[in-house]
C-alpha cells in the first residue's frame, strides 16, 4: 500500500468532499485506486484530478467513504493502484455525461472543447458546476429543483449531439443504460465508465463482472460497441455475496 | 501436433488446463468467457447452504506474481446458483462445482444440487484456509473428510474430486481417509499475512488469508508427486501455474490435468490458450504424443 497525505479538503456538496494529494504517478482520466483505512475497510475510488495535486471526490455512502468525507488535511489514508483501463480520449469537441457523484471521473477530461451534463437527484447533490463555463453547460435534476427536470436521456433530446467527436458518460447503470440507448439511436461514439460491486480490484474475485468483462481490468471503462448487446449490462448484476439481481430496466 | 486432450475420472478435457475454484468462477457469463478463452473446463467459487458476504475489504494482498486472500467464502448460497450453472454450462465444456460445508449432510445436500443442475463432477473444499468452521478446519480432520467423502460417494453419481490443503502435519494421512475420492486436486492456498510497515497493520480484514501463485508452486510439485507416489490416484494440481513449463512440471509430478488460478491476474484470460499452445509445442520437440505419456514420468 502507497501512504498518502492529504493536503487539502474541499467540500463540493452535501457529504461530497474532494480530497486533494501528492502522488507522483502517472494516471490516465478515468483510471482508480483502491483506498484503505486501517481498520475501516477499502473502497474504490475514481480520480477526479489527475495531475498535481491529484484528487478523489468522495460521496459519503458506507464507513469508509464518511470517513473520507470528514478527512482534514494531514490525516493519512493508504492506497493502491492505478487501476483499470481509463477513457480512450479523442481530440476534437467532447460531451461529458455525469451523473451524481459520476462526474468525478469525468472532470480530468474536461477541456475548452468541452461541454457537460451534470445532472443529479437534486439541486444539492449537483457537483462540478464551478469547474465549467455557464455557456458550455447543461443541468439536469430529477425533481426539477435545478435546471432540466428529468433524466440526462431526455434532455439529449434537446441537443444536437452530431456536432460532439465523442461522449463521455459515467454514473449510476440505469442512467448510462438509457444513455446507451439513446446514443445507440444516434449513431453517436461513446465511452461508458461503469460501476459495480468491487472488492480486489485486479480482475480476479469476478465481483464486478458485467458479460463477462471484468469492470475492474477490462474497464471501468467501455465503449459503446462493447455494451450493446451485452447480456448483463443494465439487467442484472451480482451482490457483495455473488447473488444475482435484476436491475429491471427493460 | 501432440495430442493436449486428457481426461481425470472418464471426464475428458479437450486440453489439460481448467480454471481453479475462488478466481472468475461465481458469475455464469464469466465462465462462459474464460471457456471461450480456452480452459477445458472451469471449476466454480466455492458454494456453500447459505448466502454469505464474506470478509469486507481489504480481501486481497498483492504480493509480487503471487496473491494472499481472506475473501471468506462469500457465495450467494447454493438456491441460487442454479442459473449460473446452467449459463456456464451453454459452453458445452465440463462444469464442475466446488463445495464447502461443515458435516457430512451439508456436504452431501451441496452435491447432489450440483449435480441435479448439471455439474459433471463435485470438487469438495476441504481446504479453504481463512474461516472458522469450514474448510481447512474440516480438511484437516481424518475420521471427518472419511465420512464426507463416504457419504457423499454413495448419494451421487457424477465424480468426486476432494481438494486437500498443504496446511496440514501429513497430507498422506488426509489422503487416504479421502481415498474414495475418484481424484484429489492439490494443493489449496497457503496460510499466509501481510503487515503494511506504515500502517502498521495487517492489510486483510480477517488478519490471516491465503497465499497462492509463483510463490507456493514448489510446494504444490511435491505435494503432488509424493501423493501419487504413495497413492497413485488421479491427481489435479493447482498451485503457481504461470507458464507451460509450470503445467508440465505438475504433470511430470504425477498429475493428469492442471488448474490456473492467480496467473489470471498477471496473464488475464489469454493463459489458457497461450499455455496449451507452447505445450503443444513442447510435446512435439521432447516427442512426447500424448498428455497421459507425461504423467508422472519424473517419480522416482
Amino acid at each position: 500500500m502507497i501512504k498518502i497525505v492529504a493536503e487539502k479538503v474541499r467540500d463540493e456538496a452535501k457529504n461530497v468532499r474532494t480530497i486533494f494529494f501528492r502522488w507522483d504517478q502517472e494516471v490516465r482520466a478515468g483510471q482508480f485506486i483502491m483506498v484503505w483505512l486501517p481498520g475501516l475497510g477499502e473502497i474504490p475510488m475514481s480520480l477526479s484530478y489527475i495531475g498535481t495535486p491529484k484528487a478523489i471526490t468522495v460521496k459519503a455512502y458506507g464507513s469508509v467513504s464518511q470517513a473520507l468525507v470528514d478527512m482534514q488535511p494531514g490525516q493519512e489514508f493508504y492506497i493502491r493502484g492505478p487501476y483499470g483501463n481509463g477513457f480512450q480520449i479523442d481530440p476534437g469537441r467532447k460531451l461529458l455525461i455525469g451523473g451524481g457523484s459520476g462526474m468525478a471521473s469525468l472532470l480530468p477530461i474536461a477541456d475548452s472543447e468541452t461541454d457537460a451534463i451534470i445532472s443529479a437527484k437534486t439541486k444539492d447533490e449537483l457537483i462540478f458546476t464551478d469547474r465549467f463555463p455557464e455557456n458550455r453547460i447543461f443541468i439536469a435534476t430529477d425533481d426539477g429543483s435545478a435546471g432540466f427536470h428529468g433524466f440526462p436521456h431526455e434532455l439529449l433530446d434537446k441537443l444536437d449531439v452530431s456536432v460532439y467527436r465523442k461522449i463521455y458518460v459515467c454514473g449510476p447503470e440505469p442512467m448510462l443504460y438509457r444513455v446507451m440507448q439513446k446514443l445507440s439511436d444516434l449513431n453517436a461514439s461513446a465511452e461508458f465508465s461503469l460501476e459495480r460491486t468491487m472488492k480486489c480490484g485486479i480482475g480476479i474475485c469476478d465481483s464486478c463482472s458485467v458479460g463477462g468483462l471484468q469492470v475492474c481490468k477490462q474497464g471501468p471503462v467501455f465503449t459503446i460497441e462493447q455494451l450493446r448487446g451485452n447480456p448483463e449490462f443494465g439487467i442484472s448484476r451480482t451482490t457483495y455475496s455473488g447473488k444475482r439481481v435484476f436491475l429491471n430496466m427493460k | 501436433m501432440a495430442d493436449l486432450s486428457t481426461s481425470v475420472a472418464g471426464i475428458r478435457l479437450e486440453n489439460p488446463l481448467m480454471l481453479a475454484s475462488g478466481i472468475l468462477d461465481e458469475n455464469g457469463y464469466t465462465m462462459l468467457d474464460v471457456i471461450a478463452n480456452g480452459a477445458a473446463a472451469v471449476v466454480t467459487k466455492s458454494i456453500g447452504l447459505e448466502e454469505r458476504n464474506g470478509y469486507s475489504a481489504p480481501i486481497i494482498v498483492e504480493y509480487g506474481d503471487s496473491l494472499i486472500n481472506a475473501v471468506g467464502l462469500s457465495n450467494p448460497g447454493i438456491d441460487n446458483f442454479a442459473d449460473e450453472i446452467r449459463i456456464a454450462k451453454k459452453a458445452g465444456r465440463p462444469v464442475i462445482g466446488s463445495i464447502f460445508a461443515s458435516d457430512a449432510e451439508s456436504f452431501t445436500k451441496l452435491g447432489m444440487k450440483m449435480q441435479e443442475y448439471g455439474c459433471d463432477a463435485v470438487e469438495l473444499n476441504l481446504s479453504c484456509p481463512h474461516v472458522k468452521g469450514f474448510g481447512l478446519e474440516v480438511g484437516s480432520d481424518p475420521d471427518l473428510v472419511e465420512e464426507i467423502v463416504t457419504e457423499l460417494k454413495s448419494k451421487i453419481k457424477v465424480p468426486v474430486f476432494a481438494k486437500l490443503s498443504p496446511n496440514v502435519s501429513d497430507m498422506i494421512e488426509i489422503a487416504k481417509a479421502a481415498e474414495k475420492a475418484d481424484a484429489y486436486v492439490l494443493i489449496n492456498t497457503v496460510k499466509a499475512m501481510k503487515i503494511d510497515i506504515r500502517a502498521r497493520s495487517p492489510i486483510l480484514t480477517n488478519v490471516y488469508g491465503g497465499l497462492s501463485g509463483p510463490a507456493i508452486k514448489p510446494v504444490g510439485i511435491r505435494y503432488v508427486y509424493e501423493v501419487k507416489k504413495e497413492t497413485g490416484k488421479e491427481i489435479i494440481g493447482v498451485g503457481g501455474i504461470t507458464t507451460y513449463e509450470d503445467a508440465i512440471e505438475y504433470i511430470m509430478a504425477g498429475a493428469s490435468a492442471v488448474q490456473i488460478g492467480t496467473a489470471l491476474y498477471t496473464k488475464g484470460k489469454s493463459i489458457f490458450r497461450d499455455v496449451a499452445s507452447k505445450m503443444n509445442t513442447f510435446m512435439d520437440d521432447e516427442g512426447f504424443s500424448r498428455i497421459q505419456d507425461m504423467v508422472g514420468v519424473a517419480i522416482r
